[in-house]
């Protein structure tokens, strides 16, 4: 362990069985990580005759894409893809509308109750979520809004992780600019609207992934609020596949599984250093 | 809100003796002492509504009989009384204290450890490793549970296939009393060791160089030099990895075990939060699901006050 850090000269040195030694660990870690997606990929592709073939070797060399036209034909992807964009497209910008003022106002303003409020919605963070769903599940079948868009959405508008956060952010920003900004005659709204959010685009954009990956992802809330098959998102349809009526089809149900990683894994491939910079932050700094 | 204060940006008190008429003060005064609150009404209001009331509405239905279409029944503490005298919640405790053990290794020892390790590789390896082992993160718990309940499929799943090659006996993983608690931590374990590790990641990165190249000229290296320099400077950050394993254990695992065993075998694979949701949702018991979410609560109490107390000095800094 001499040579924590990456640049000592003695890393260098002792590149050959150290260094290999490190790699190996790492390898390790990401063999561990990709198994699992070259199983759901190459079993997406296998006919459904050849899924339990050769049980350890995952790829077919005759890939097929009858599981993805057998998913097209039995589910309603198209409809179900709607319904993942509105619940995680609504809750997304639902939070940020509201995060957003409220970090503005924490960061900005020093207020009677300032430290106490912030306090008290931190204070909501570690609660486990099932210990919300089984009021809020209540709540929305009084308001008469289950198997509805608004029922699935509302209960998750606020989060006290996204108002912590953009806090940081707003906090870190200088001062200066809004003063210049504000001898320049713009008002309260204007500066949030054109100073301040402009420049911490960054941050927002990243949240605003991690907050839509996040509901995208989703299976339990949206299935309890909307059990109707219309409703279904992507996810939820997924999990409705597996077990079920007479046992998975499984190059089927993998097929779906890729269709739903899809878009989550593309949204982190175009934003990769931006929202692991922001994941880190909401864990430490 | 009054928009023609928006140039006084102090609070109210600090700017009497202003050239402003009295009247007109007053209203600028009353407008920005109102604004921060303007600005966080929408955040106050949908979190009273969907995060405080919830809380006041379970403590206050965990002392009913209650199946969400008849009336409310009072029944004072028997909910709480039935669930701690079941010999059930016995082996419920065990099990989430089993989920929380494999949580701190999964989700704990080996993220801080990989990043230990991806810091002493060059700086293009090291991005590599980090987007690749975060990959898992952005895909849904039930598509990870999914792909897991294919590899340990009992006849015809990839590992029992591994394990014969080699010549162990197949195991049933899922459907093991005694297996299928860890088949399903191992589950999370995937999903969520890729959050961590880039939490460690930074925990490491923003280490004081020149303190551990003092500590290196001072002669401390190897085991010393992580135990007596690195850990302790990390400590913040190991803390609260280390809580934010221990708080999300129960939760990370929900979805496997409601896609994969529903608890099973004969509630071998259930915990503490489970059972909030299957006696909501399973059994409609909605004062005994809230009693429970109560009990569960006292117990993470600590920890959570713990990180919260960490996120609130952290938000103080800067």
């Amino acid at each position: 362990m001499s040579a924590i850090t990456s640049h000592s000269a003695t890393s260098t040195r002792q590149w050959p069985v150290r260094q290999i030694v490190v790699h190996l660990v790492l390898i390790l870690a990401v063999a561990f990580t990709f198994a699992p997606l070259v199983w759901m990929l190459g079993l997406s592709l296998k006919a459904p005759a050849q899924i339990f073939e050769n049980p350890l070797r995952p790829l077919t060399t005759s890939p097929t894409l009858v599981n993805y036209r057998d998913v097209a034909s039995r589910l309603d992807v198209l409809r179900q893809l709607t319904n993942s964009v509105i619940f995680a497209g609504g809750v997304t910008l639902l939070q940020l509308l509201i995060a957003i003022p409220a970090a503005y106002a924490f960061a900005r303003w020093k207020f009677r109750g300032n430290a106490l409020i912030f306090s008290l919605m931190l204070l909501s963070i570690p609660i486990p979520f099932v210990v919300y769903y089984v009021p809020n599940y209540v709540l929305m079948a009084r308001w008469d809004l289950l198997n509805t868009y608004a029922g699935m959405i509302l209960p998750q508008a606020a989060s006290a992780y996204a108002i912590f956060l953009l806090r940081q952010h707003f906090r870190a920003f200088p001062r200066a600019i809004i003063e210049a900004a504000r001898l320049d005659g713009a008002g309260d709204l204007r500066l949030l609207w054109q100073v301040v959010l402009p420049n911490n685009i960054g941050a927002i954009t990243a949240l605003a992934i991690i907050i839509f990956i996040g509901s995208w992802n989703e299976y339990i809330w949206p299935l309890l609020i909307a059990p109707d098959k219309s409703m279904y998102t992507l996810t939820v349809a997924v999990g409705a596949m597996s077990g079920g009526e007479g046992g998975t089809r499984w190059g089927a149900t993998m097929a779906a599984a890729v269709i739903a990683s899809v878009f989550t894994l593309g949204a982190y491939l175009v934003s990769r250093k931006r929202l692991l910079k922001a994941m880190a932050e909401g864990g430490v700094k | 809100m009054a928009l023609g204060s928006s140039h006084l940006d102090l609070p109210a008190p600090r700017r009497a003796g202003t050239a402003v008429p009295a009247a007109s003060r007053r209203r600028i005064e009353l407008g920005s002492v109102l604004r921060p609150y303007v600005y966080l009404l929408p955040a106050v209001v949908t979190l009273g509504i969907f995060a405080f009331w919830p809380l006041a509405a379970t403590v206050y239905n965990s002392f009913f009989q209650w199946n969400m279409v008849s009336p409310r029944k009072p029944v004072g503490w028997e909910n709480f009384d039935r669930i701690l005298t079941d010999p059930s919640f016995i082996s419920l405790l065990q099990q989430s204290a089993l989920y929380v053990v494999l949580a701190l290794i999964s989700a704990f020892l080996l993220p801080v450890g990989l990043a230990l390790l991806t810091m002493q590789v060059g700086r293009t390896a090291g991005a590599f490793y980090q987007s690749v082992l975060f990959v898992p993160a952005v895909i849904s718990s039930t598509v990870g549970a999914i792909i897991w309940q294919f590899l340990y499929l009992q006849r015809g799943g990839p590992l029992n296939a591994a394990l014969s090659a080699i010549g162990l006996e197949p195991q049933a993983w899922l459907n093991d009393p005694n297996l299928a608690l860890p088949s399903l931590g191992l589950v999370s374990a995937w999903k969520f060791l890729g959050f961590n590790y880039i939490i460690a990641l930074a925990g490491v990165a923003g280490l004081p160089r020149e303190q551990i190249e003092a500590a290196r000229i001072d002669g401390a290296h190897g085991w010393h030099m992580l135990r007596d320099v690195i850990l302790p400077l990390m400590a913040p950050t190991l803390l609260f990895i280390g809580l934010t394993a221990i708080l999300q254990a129960l939760p990370n695992v929900f979805v496997p075990i409601q896609l994969l065993t529903v608890g099973g075998p004969s509630g071998s694979s259930s915990n503490l939060l489970y059972a909030v949701y299957e006696d909501a949702f399973k059994f409609f018991q909605i004062g005994r699901s809230s009693a429970r979410s109560v009990i569960l609560v006292l117990i993470l109490g600590g920890f959570a006050i713990w990180q919260f107390r960490l996120l609130e000095k952290r938000a103080s800094y800067e």
